[in-house]
Protein backbone atom coordinates (compact mmCIF):
# COMPACT_ATOMS: atom_id res chain seq x y z
CA UNK A 1 0.00 0.00 0.00
CA UNK A 2 2.81 2.28 0.99
CA UNK A 3 5.02 1.51 -1.55
CA UNK A 4 2.00 2.21 -4.46
CA UNK A 5 1.10 5.40 -2.75
CA UNK A 6 4.46 6.33 -3.04
CA UNK A 7 5.06 5.08 -6.54
CA UNK A 8 1.30 7.08 -7.40
CA UNK A 9 2.99 10.14 -6.09
CA UNK A 10 5.89 10.54 -7.64
CA UNK A 11 4.03 9.46 -11.11
CA UNK A 12 1.67 12.55 -10.38
CA UNK A 13 4.19 14.84 -9.94
CA UNK A 14 6.16 13.50 -13.15
CA UNK A 15 2.30 14.20 -14.95
CA UNK A 16 2.17 18.00 -13.31
CA UNK A 17 5.99 18.40 -14.62
CA UNK A 18 4.24 17.52 -17.82
CA UNK A 19 1.58 19.80 -17.77
CA UNK A 20 -0.94 18.26 -15.96
CA UNK A 21 -2.76 19.81 -13.31
CA UNK A 22 -3.12 17.92 -10.03
CA UNK A 23 -6.40 17.45 -10.63
CA UNK A 24 -6.23 15.96 -13.81
CA UNK A 25 -3.81 13.52 -12.24
CA UNK A 26 -5.94 12.81 -9.09
CA UNK A 27 -8.11 11.77 -11.17
CA UNK A 28 -6.50 8.51 -12.38
CA UNK A 29 -6.40 7.74 -8.48
CA UNK A 30 -9.87 8.55 -6.84
CA UNK A 31 -9.22 6.01 -4.15
CA UNK A 32 -5.64 8.18 -3.26
CA UNK A 33 -7.17 11.38 -3.64
CA UNK A 34 -7.77 12.96 -0.53
CA UNK A 35 -3.94 11.91 0.76
CA UNK A 36 -2.21 12.57 -2.38
CA UNK A 37 -3.81 15.85 -3.35
CA UNK A 38 -2.60 17.86 -0.22
CA UNK A 39 1.21 16.36 -0.91
CA UNK A 40 0.93 17.69 -4.61
CA UNK A 41 -0.27 20.78 -3.86
CA UNK A 42 2.76 21.11 -1.44
CA UNK A 43 5.01 19.86 -4.09
CA UNK A 44 4.19 22.23 -6.60
CA UNK A 45 4.17 24.88 -4.42
CA UNK A 46 7.79 24.49 -3.57
CA UNK A 47 8.49 24.25 -7.22
CA UNK A 48 6.70 27.30 -7.79
CA UNK A 49 9.31 28.66 -4.68
CA UNK A 50 11.89 31.61 -6.80
CA UNK A 51 15.10 30.39 -6.58
CA UNK A 52 17.28 31.71 -4.23
CA UNK A 53 20.82 32.83 -6.42
CA UNK A 54 23.79 33.74 -4.90
CA UNK A 55 25.03 37.09 -5.56
CA UNK A 56 28.04 38.45 -7.94
CA UNK A 57 30.12 39.52 -5.00
CA UNK A 58 29.99 35.86 -3.40
CA UNK A 59 30.56 34.19 -6.49
CA UNK A 60 33.98 36.44 -7.54
CA UNK A 61 35.27 36.19 -3.93
CA UNK A 62 34.92 32.34 -4.23
CA UNK A 63 36.78 32.01 -7.48
CA UNK A 64 39.21 34.71 -6.46
CA UNK A 65 39.98 32.51 -3.22
CA UNK A 66 40.46 29.56 -5.84
CA UNK A 67 42.18 31.40 -7.88
CA UNK A 68 44.54 32.20 -4.92
CA UNK A 69 44.69 28.81 -3.94
CA UNK A 70 46.03 27.07 -7.00
CA UNK A 71 47.84 30.17 -7.98
CA UNK A 72 46.68 30.95 -11.17
CA UNK A 73 48.58 32.73 -13.31
CA UNK A 74 46.51 36.07 -14.56
CA UNK A 75 49.55 36.88 -16.80
CA UNK A 76 49.53 33.81 -19.41
CA UNK A 77 46.02 32.34 -18.48
CA UNK A 78 42.32 33.53 -19.46
CA UNK A 79 40.69 35.11 -16.11
CA UNK A 80 37.11 33.10 -15.79
CA UNK A 81 34.46 34.78 -17.09
CA UNK A 82 32.17 34.82 -14.05
CA UNK A 83 35.51 37.12 -12.12
CA UNK A 84 34.90 39.34 -15.43
CA UNK A 85 31.19 39.64 -15.31
CA UNK A 86 31.10 40.53 -11.64
CA UNK A 87 33.73 42.95 -12.58
CA UNK A 88 31.84 44.46 -14.76
CA UNK A 89 28.51 44.27 -12.42
CA UNK A 90 29.94 44.78 -9.02
CA UNK A 91 31.57 47.71 -8.39
CA UNK A 92 35.11 47.75 -6.04
CA UNK A 93 35.86 43.61 -7.30
CA UNK A 94 38.77 45.54 -9.73
CA UNK A 95 41.59 46.03 -7.04
CA UNK A 96 41.32 42.49 -5.71
CA UNK A 97 41.84 41.18 -9.09
CA UNK A 98 44.56 43.30 -9.79
CA UNK A 99 46.29 42.14 -6.55
CA UNK A 100 46.04 38.72 -7.49
CA UNK A 101 47.83 39.27 -10.52
CA UNK A 102 50.78 41.38 -9.12
CA UNK A 103 50.86 38.22 -6.11
CA UNK A 104 50.94 35.85 -9.11
CA UNK A 105 54.15 37.43 -11.00
CA UNK A 106 55.69 37.74 -7.76
CA UNK A 107 55.41 34.22 -7.06
CA UNK A 108 56.39 33.53 -10.00
CA UNK A 109 59.69 35.19 -10.29
CA UNK A 110 60.45 35.16 -6.52
CA UNK A 111 60.96 32.39 -3.99
CA UNK A 112 59.37 33.79 -1.66
CA UNK A 113 56.06 35.33 -3.28
CA UNK A 114 53.77 33.61 -1.05
CA UNK A 115 54.93 36.00 1.75
CA UNK A 116 53.86 38.87 -0.33
CA UNK A 117 50.27 37.29 -0.27
CA UNK A 118 49.42 37.84 3.66
CA UNK A 119 48.55 41.66 4.69
CA UNK A 120 49.16 41.11 7.86
CA UNK A 121 52.93 39.59 7.45
CA UNK A 122 53.78 42.53 4.79
CA UNK A 123 52.39 44.74 7.07
CA UNK A 124 55.09 43.64 10.15
CA UNK A 125 57.50 43.00 7.68
CA UNK A 126 57.16 46.58 6.10
CA UNK A 127 56.87 48.16 9.69
CA UNK A 128 59.91 45.97 10.64
CA UNK A 129 62.07 46.96 8.18
CA UNK A 130 60.88 51.08 8.00
CA UNK A 131 62.34 50.40 11.80
CA UNK A 132 65.24 48.69 11.14
CA UNK A 133 66.48 51.61 8.21
CA UNK A 134 65.87 54.19 10.45
CA UNK A 135 67.97 52.19 13.37
CA UNK A 136 70.39 51.82 11.22
CA UNK A 137 70.56 55.10 9.67
CA UNK A 138 70.72 56.86 13.22
CA UNK A 139 73.50 54.15 14.31
CA UNK A 140 75.40 54.76 11.37
CA UNK A 141 74.78 58.62 11.57
CA UNK A 142 76.48 58.36 15.03
CA UNK A 143 79.77 58.13 13.15
CA UNK A 144 79.36 60.79 10.86
CA UNK A 145 81.03 64.80 10.92
CA UNK A 146 79.91 67.59 9.33
CA UNK A 147 79.62 67.41 5.26
CA UNK A 148 78.39 63.87 5.99
CA UNK A 149 74.74 63.10 4.62
CA UNK A 150 73.88 61.62 7.53
CA UNK A 151 75.48 64.38 9.42
CA UNK A 152 71.88 66.30 10.11
CA UNK A 153 70.09 63.53 11.16
CA UNK A 154 72.80 62.58 13.66
CA UNK A 155 71.63 66.43 14.83
CA UNK A 156 67.95 65.52 14.51
CA UNK A 157 68.60 62.75 16.86
CA UNK A 158 70.44 64.68 19.38
CA UNK A 159 67.53 66.78 19.53
CA UNK A 160 65.03 64.32 20.26
CA UNK A 161 66.91 62.93 22.29
CA UNK A 162 67.03 65.80 24.23
CA UNK A 163 63.54 66.86 23.94
CA UNK A 164 62.75 63.41 25.35
CA UNK A 165 64.81 63.50 28.53
CA UNK A 166 62.50 65.43 31.08
CA UNK A 167 64.78 66.35 34.35
CA UNK A 168 67.64 68.49 34.44
CA UNK A 169 70.11 66.64 35.29
CA UNK A 170 69.54 64.49 32.59
CA UNK A 171 69.06 67.16 30.31
CA UNK A 172 72.74 68.88 31.67
CA UNK A 173 74.44 65.11 31.31
CA UNK A 174 73.15 65.08 27.50
CA UNK A 175 74.82 68.60 26.61
CA UNK A 176 78.02 67.83 28.42
CA UNK A 177 77.95 64.63 25.66
CA UNK A 178 77.29 67.07 22.68
CA UNK A 179 79.87 69.06 23.76
CA UNK A 180 82.07 66.05 23.68
CA UNK A 181 81.04 64.77 20.24
CA UNK A 182 81.63 67.96 19.11
CA UNK A 183 85.02 67.69 20.17
CA UNK A 184 85.80 64.95 18.62
CA UNK A 185 83.82 65.83 15.27
CA UNK A 186 86.34 68.98 15.18
CA UNK A 187 89.25 66.56 15.66
CA UNK A 188 88.19 64.44 12.87
CA UNK A 189 87.41 66.84 10.20
CA UNK A 190 90.73 69.02 11.08
CA UNK A 191 92.74 65.38 10.69
CA UNK A 192 90.91 64.99 7.37
CA UNK A 193 91.08 68.45 6.08
CA UNK A 194 93.75 70.39 8.23
CA UNK A 195 91.18 73.02 9.07
CA UNK A 196 89.78 74.34 12.54
CA UNK A 197 86.03 74.06 12.25
CA UNK A 198 85.20 77.09 14.50
CA UNK A 199 81.40 76.31 14.47
CA UNK A 200 82.03 73.28 15.97
CA UNK A 201 84.68 74.67 18.09
CA UNK A 202 81.70 77.07 19.03
CA UNK A 203 79.29 74.59 19.66
CA UNK A 204 81.74 72.25 21.73
CA UNK A 205 81.95 75.37 24.15
CA UNK A 206 78.46 76.73 24.09
CA UNK A 207 77.07 73.18 24.95
CA UNK A 208 78.76 73.22 28.08
CA UNK A 209 78.02 76.51 28.80
CA UNK A 210 73.90 75.47 28.54
CA UNK A 211 74.97 72.24 30.66
CA UNK A 212 75.61 74.05 33.62
CA UNK A 213 72.88 76.76 32.94
CA UNK A 214 70.02 73.86 33.29
CA UNK A 215 67.81 75.37 36.14
CA UNK A 216 66.29 72.56 38.89
CA UNK A 217 69.24 70.03 39.28
CA UNK A 218 69.12 69.11 43.01
CA UNK A 219 72.55 69.92 44.62
CA UNK A 220 74.02 66.48 45.85
CA UNK A 221 73.95 65.99 41.40
CA UNK A 222 75.01 69.65 41.39
CA UNK A 223 79.13 68.36 42.51
CA UNK A 224 78.71 65.44 40.34
CA UNK A 225 77.77 67.91 37.40
CA UNK A 226 80.67 69.92 38.21
CA UNK A 227 83.10 67.29 38.58
CA UNK A 228 81.89 66.13 35.24
CA UNK A 229 82.47 69.45 34.04
CA UNK A 230 86.13 70.13 35.43
CA UNK A 231 87.05 66.87 33.95
CA UNK A 232 85.57 67.93 30.34
CA UNK A 233 87.33 71.01 29.85
CA UNK A 234 90.06 69.82 31.53
CA UNK A 235 90.28 67.01 28.64
CA UNK A 236 89.23 69.70 25.98
CA UNK A 237 92.13 72.56 26.88
CA UNK A 238 94.34 69.50 26.26
CA UNK A 239 93.18 68.01 22.91
CA UNK A 240 93.46 71.66 22.05
CA UNK A 241 96.75 72.21 22.82
CA UNK A 242 97.63 69.10 21.15
CA UNK A 243 96.03 70.43 17.41
CA UNK A 244 97.10 74.15 18.17
CA UNK A 245 100.81 73.68 16.67
CA UNK A 246 98.92 72.67 13.29
CA UNK A 247 96.56 74.68 13.45
CA UNK A 248 96.63 77.48 10.61
CA UNK A 249 98.23 80.89 11.83
CA UNK A 250 95.17 82.67 11.50
CA UNK A 251 93.15 80.25 13.94
CA UNK A 252 95.61 80.30 16.05
CA UNK A 253 94.44 83.17 18.25
CA UNK A 254 90.65 81.61 18.12
CA UNK A 255 92.50 78.15 19.61
CA UNK A 256 94.11 80.20 22.55
CA UNK A 257 90.86 81.75 23.51
CA UNK A 258 89.07 78.45 23.42
CA UNK A 259 92.17 77.25 25.37
CA UNK A 260 91.95 79.62 27.95
CA UNK A 261 88.24 79.54 28.28
CA UNK A 262 88.34 75.44 29.30
CA UNK A 263 91.34 76.35 31.67
CA UNK A 264 89.02 78.91 33.42
CA UNK A 265 86.18 76.81 33.39
CA UNK A 266 87.99 73.66 34.79
CA UNK A 267 89.24 75.87 37.58
CA UNK A 268 86.23 77.10 37.98
CA UNK A 269 84.46 74.08 38.63
CA UNK A 270 87.01 72.58 40.31
CA UNK A 271 86.70 75.47 43.05
CA UNK A 272 83.07 75.25 43.36
CA UNK A 273 83.48 71.21 43.56
CA UNK A 274 85.32 71.69 46.58
CA UNK A 275 82.92 74.32 48.08
CA UNK A 276 80.10 71.59 47.06
CA UNK A 277 82.31 68.69 49.02
CA UNK A 278 82.88 71.59 52.03
CA UNK A 279 79.33 71.49 52.43
CA UNK A 280 78.37 68.51 52.31
CA UNK A 281 81.42 67.71 55.38
CA UNK A 282 79.87 70.04 57.13
CA UNK A 283 75.94 68.43 56.90
CA UNK A 284 77.27 65.14 57.43
CA UNK A 285 79.30 66.64 61.08
CA UNK A 286 75.98 68.30 62.29
CA UNK A 287 74.19 66.03 64.89
CA UNK A 288 70.91 64.84 63.54
CA UNK A 289 69.16 65.78 66.61
CA UNK A 290 70.47 69.66 66.20
CA UNK A 291 67.85 69.46 62.52
CA UNK A 292 65.58 67.87 63.56
CA UNK A 293 63.37 68.52 60.79
CA UNK A 294 65.80 68.64 58.24
CA UNK A 295 64.64 70.94 55.14
CA UNK A 296 65.16 69.06 51.92
CA UNK A 297 68.01 70.60 49.89
CA UNK A 298 66.87 72.89 47.32
CA UNK A 299 68.54 72.86 43.59
CA UNK A 300 70.49 75.07 43.31
CA UNK A 301 71.54 77.48 40.15
CA UNK A 302 74.94 77.36 38.98
CA UNK A 303 76.88 79.79 37.35
CA UNK A 304 79.98 79.85 35.57
CA UNK A 305 82.92 82.23 36.64
CA UNK A 306 83.69 85.45 35.24
CA UNK A 307 85.35 85.27 31.56
CA UNK A 308 83.87 81.89 31.25
CA UNK A 309 81.71 83.04 28.30
CA UNK A 310 82.48 82.20 24.78
CA UNK A 311 83.61 85.03 22.89
CA UNK A 312 83.01 85.27 19.14
CA UNK B 1 13.47 21.51 -14.33
CA UNK B 2 13.76 24.85 -13.16
CA UNK B 3 17.03 24.91 -10.97
CA UNK B 4 18.50 22.34 -13.61
CA UNK B 5 21.63 24.38 -15.69
CA UNK B 6 21.49 23.97 -19.36
CA UNK B 7 24.33 25.68 -20.15
CA UNK B 8 26.29 22.46 -20.40
CA UNK B 9 25.80 19.41 -21.84
CA UNK B 10 26.68 16.05 -19.90
CA UNK B 11 29.71 15.33 -22.34
CA UNK B 12 30.74 18.98 -21.94
CA UNK B 13 30.26 18.82 -18.20
CA UNK B 14 32.44 16.02 -18.76
CA UNK B 15 35.12 17.72 -20.80
CA UNK B 16 35.58 20.64 -18.19
CA UNK B 17 35.91 18.20 -15.70
CA UNK B 18 38.87 16.73 -16.95
CA UNK B 19 40.57 19.34 -18.23
CA UNK B 20 40.13 20.90 -14.64
CA UNK B 21 41.49 18.20 -13.42
CA UNK B 22 44.81 19.16 -15.52
CA UNK B 23 44.90 22.65 -13.88
CA UNK B 24 42.86 23.96 -17.35
CA UNK B 25 41.96 27.99 -15.19
CA UNK B 26 39.19 28.30 -17.95
CA UNK B 27 38.03 25.01 -17.18
CA UNK B 28 38.23 25.54 -13.80
CA UNK B 29 36.45 28.60 -13.57
CA UNK B 30 33.54 27.79 -16.02
CA UNK B 31 33.07 24.81 -13.41
CA UNK B 32 32.67 26.69 -10.70
CA UNK B 33 30.69 29.55 -12.64
CA UNK B 34 28.36 25.93 -13.19
CA UNK B 35 27.99 24.38 -10.24
CA UNK B 36 28.34 27.78 -7.53
CA UNK B 37 24.49 28.37 -7.67
CA UNK B 38 23.18 24.45 -7.94
CA UNK B 39 25.39 24.33 -4.14
CA UNK B 40 24.56 27.67 -2.82
CA UNK B 41 20.65 26.35 -3.26
CA UNK B 42 21.63 23.28 -2.12
CA UNK B 43 23.02 24.94 1.02
CA UNK B 44 20.59 27.47 1.40
CA UNK B 45 17.84 25.57 2.34
CA UNK B 46 19.92 23.79 5.19
CA UNK B 47 21.50 26.40 7.24
CA UNK B 48 20.12 29.95 8.73
CA UNK B 49 21.25 32.61 6.63
CA UNK B 50 22.44 33.69 3.71
CA UNK B 51 25.62 34.79 4.67
CA UNK B 52 26.72 31.51 5.62
CA UNK B 53 25.26 29.91 2.75
CA UNK B 54 27.61 31.87 0.39
CA UNK B 55 30.52 31.14 2.88
CA UNK B 56 29.89 27.45 3.26
CA UNK B 57 29.43 27.40 -0.73
CA UNK B 58 32.79 29.53 -1.13
CA UNK B 59 33.83 26.50 1.16
CA UNK B 60 32.66 23.80 -1.16
CA UNK B 61 34.12 25.18 -4.23
CA UNK B 62 37.52 25.65 -3.03
CA UNK B 63 37.00 21.65 -1.58
CA UNK B 64 36.00 20.68 -5.00
CA UNK B 65 38.65 22.64 -6.89
CA UNK B 66 41.45 21.55 -4.74
CA UNK B 67 39.82 17.54 -4.49
CA UNK B 68 39.18 17.15 -8.42
CA UNK B 69 42.12 14.46 -9.16
CA UNK B 70 40.58 12.22 -6.58
CA UNK B 71 37.20 12.93 -8.24
CA UNK B 72 35.40 9.54 -9.99
CA UNK B 73 32.41 8.46 -11.10
CA UNK B 74 29.06 11.25 -11.39
CA UNK B 75 30.47 14.68 -11.33
CA UNK B 76 27.28 16.08 -9.25
CA UNK B 77 26.99 13.71 -6.91
CA UNK B 78 30.21 13.99 -5.64
CA UNK B 79 29.77 17.73 -5.01
CA UNK B 80 26.49 17.54 -3.23
CA UNK B 81 28.50 14.50 -1.51
CA UNK B 82 31.12 17.54 -0.41
CA UNK B 83 28.20 20.22 0.54
CA UNK B 84 26.59 17.60 2.78
CA UNK B 85 29.74 16.96 4.69
CA UNK B 86 30.26 20.45 4.65
CA UNK B 87 27.27 21.30 5.99
CA UNK B 88 27.47 18.13 9.06
CA UNK B 89 31.04 20.66 9.40
CA UNK B 90 29.24 23.79 9.88
CA UNK B 91 26.78 22.14 12.37
CA UNK B 92 29.08 20.50 14.45
CA UNK B 93 31.05 23.49 14.55
CA UNK B 94 28.31 25.51 15.46
CA UNK B 95 26.75 22.66 17.72
CA UNK B 96 23.57 23.88 16.31
CA UNK B 97 21.15 20.71 15.19
CA UNK B 98 19.96 20.91 11.23
CA UNK B 99 16.82 19.54 11.96
CA UNK B 100 13.74 20.26 13.34
CA UNK B 101 13.35 19.45 17.09
CA UNK B 102 9.76 20.22 18.03
CA UNK B 103 7.10 21.30 15.63
CA UNK B 104 6.08 24.14 18.53
CA UNK B 105 9.36 25.93 18.24
CA UNK B 106 8.84 26.09 14.26
CA UNK B 107 5.26 26.86 14.45
CA UNK B 108 6.56 30.38 16.26
CA UNK B 109 9.22 30.77 14.27
CA UNK B 110 6.58 30.79 11.32
CA UNK B 111 4.36 32.93 13.45
CA UNK B 112 7.16 35.40 14.14
CA UNK B 113 7.67 35.91 11.15
CA UNK B 114 4.62 36.38 9.55
CA UNK B 115 4.01 39.21 12.10
CA UNK B 116 7.50 40.52 10.78
CA UNK B 117 6.97 40.41 7.23
CA UNK B 118 3.55 39.83 6.14
CA UNK B 119 4.60 39.48 2.34
CA UNK B 120 5.33 36.76 0.80
CA UNK B 121 4.12 34.47 3.67
CA UNK B 122 3.72 31.18 2.14
CA UNK B 123 6.97 31.10 0.66
CA UNK B 124 8.75 32.32 3.40
CA UNK B 125 7.09 29.62 5.39
CA UNK B 126 7.57 26.84 3.18
CA UNK B 127 11.45 27.74 2.93
CA UNK B 128 11.48 28.07 7.06
CA UNK B 129 9.73 24.26 6.86
CA UNK B 130 11.98 22.97 4.69
CA UNK B 131 15.08 23.45 6.74
CA UNK B 132 13.36 21.71 9.46
CA UNK B 133 13.14 18.54 7.57
CA UNK B 134 15.98 16.11 7.85
CA UNK B 135 18.45 15.67 6.24
CA UNK B 136 17.79 13.39 3.45
CA UNK B 137 14.77 14.68 3.11
CA UNK B 138 16.32 17.99 2.69
CA UNK B 139 18.61 16.94 -0.09
CA UNK B 140 15.80 14.87 -2.22
CA UNK B 141 13.22 17.65 -1.50
CA UNK B 142 16.35 20.52 -3.16
CA UNK B 143 17.26 18.19 -5.48
CA UNK B 144 13.78 17.13 -6.59
CA UNK B 145 12.16 20.19 -6.90
CA UNK B 146 14.06 23.19 -6.49
CA UNK B 147 17.02 21.65 -8.68
CA UNK B 148 14.59 20.14 -10.90
CA UNK B 149 16.17 16.85 -11.25
CA UNK B 150 13.57 13.50 -11.63
CA UNK B 151 14.04 10.05 -9.20
CA UNK B 152 16.02 8.37 -11.35
CA UNK B 153 19.11 11.53 -10.90
CA UNK B 154 18.07 12.25 -8.01
CA UNK B 155 18.45 8.40 -6.73
CA UNK B 156 21.82 9.16 -8.39
CA UNK B 157 23.31 12.06 -7.22
CA UNK B 158 22.16 10.74 -3.47
CA UNK B 159 23.68 7.35 -3.85
CA UNK B 160 20.36 5.37 -2.88
CA UNK B 161 17.82 3.65 -4.97
CA UNK B 162 14.66 5.27 -6.77
CA UNK B 163 12.57 3.31 -4.91
CA UNK B 164 14.25 5.04 -1.56
CA UNK B 165 14.11 8.31 -3.02
CA UNK B 166 10.45 8.06 -3.46
CA UNK B 167 10.06 7.05 -0.19
CA UNK B 168 12.10 9.54 1.02
CA UNK B 169 10.18 12.24 -0.81
CA UNK B 170 6.42 11.13 0.45
CA UNK B 171 8.05 11.25 4.13
CA UNK B 172 8.71 14.58 3.31
CA UNK B 173 5.74 16.11 1.95
CA UNK B 174 4.17 14.41 4.39
CA UNK B 175 5.81 16.09 7.02
CA UNK B 176 5.39 19.42 5.74
CA UNK B 177 1.44 19.03 5.36
CA UNK B 178 1.70 17.79 8.87
CA UNK B 179 3.36 21.17 9.91
CA UNK B 180 1.46 23.05 8.04
CA UNK B 181 -1.70 21.27 9.18
CA UNK B 182 -0.61 21.78 12.95
CA UNK B 183 0.38 25.56 11.95
CA UNK B 184 -3.10 25.82 10.69
CA UNK B 185 -4.36 24.17 13.71
CA UNK B 186 -2.76 26.93 16.13
CA UNK B 187 -3.84 29.81 13.92
CA UNK B 188 -7.36 28.60 14.35
CA UNK B 189 -7.18 28.04 17.54
CA UNK B 190 -5.61 31.70 18.64
CA UNK B 191 -8.45 33.31 16.76
CA UNK B 192 -10.86 31.00 18.35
Amino acid sequence: MEQNIELLLDNCIDEIRKGKSVDECLANYPQYANQLKPLLQLAEQIENLPLPNPSFESLSSALINIGKEMEWDAATTEIPEAIVTSQRDVKGFAAPMKKRKSFSILSRRYPFGNVFRRPKLVWALSSFLFFAVIFGAVTVSANSVPGDILYPLKLVTEKVNFLLTFDSYGKAELRLNFSDKRLNELVEVFQQSNTLDTTLLKDMLDEAKLALEENEIPVEKASILTAKLNHISAYQKTVLENIRPAVQTSDRRIVDEAINMCNMRSGWMRRMNEEYQEQFNEQDTTPQSQTPHRKKQQPKRMQWGPDCDWME
Amino acid sequence: MKGKTKDLTDEELHQFVEKAKTNDNRAIGKLCEHFYSKIYRFIYYRVNSIDDAEDLTSDVCLRVIKSLPEQKGLFYAWIFRIASNVITDYYRRRAVRSNVTSIGDLIEEMVDERRTTGELLEQQELRQAIKHLTEEQQQVIVLKFIEGYDTDEVAELVGKSAGAVRAIQFRALTALRNIFASDMYIRKDRKG
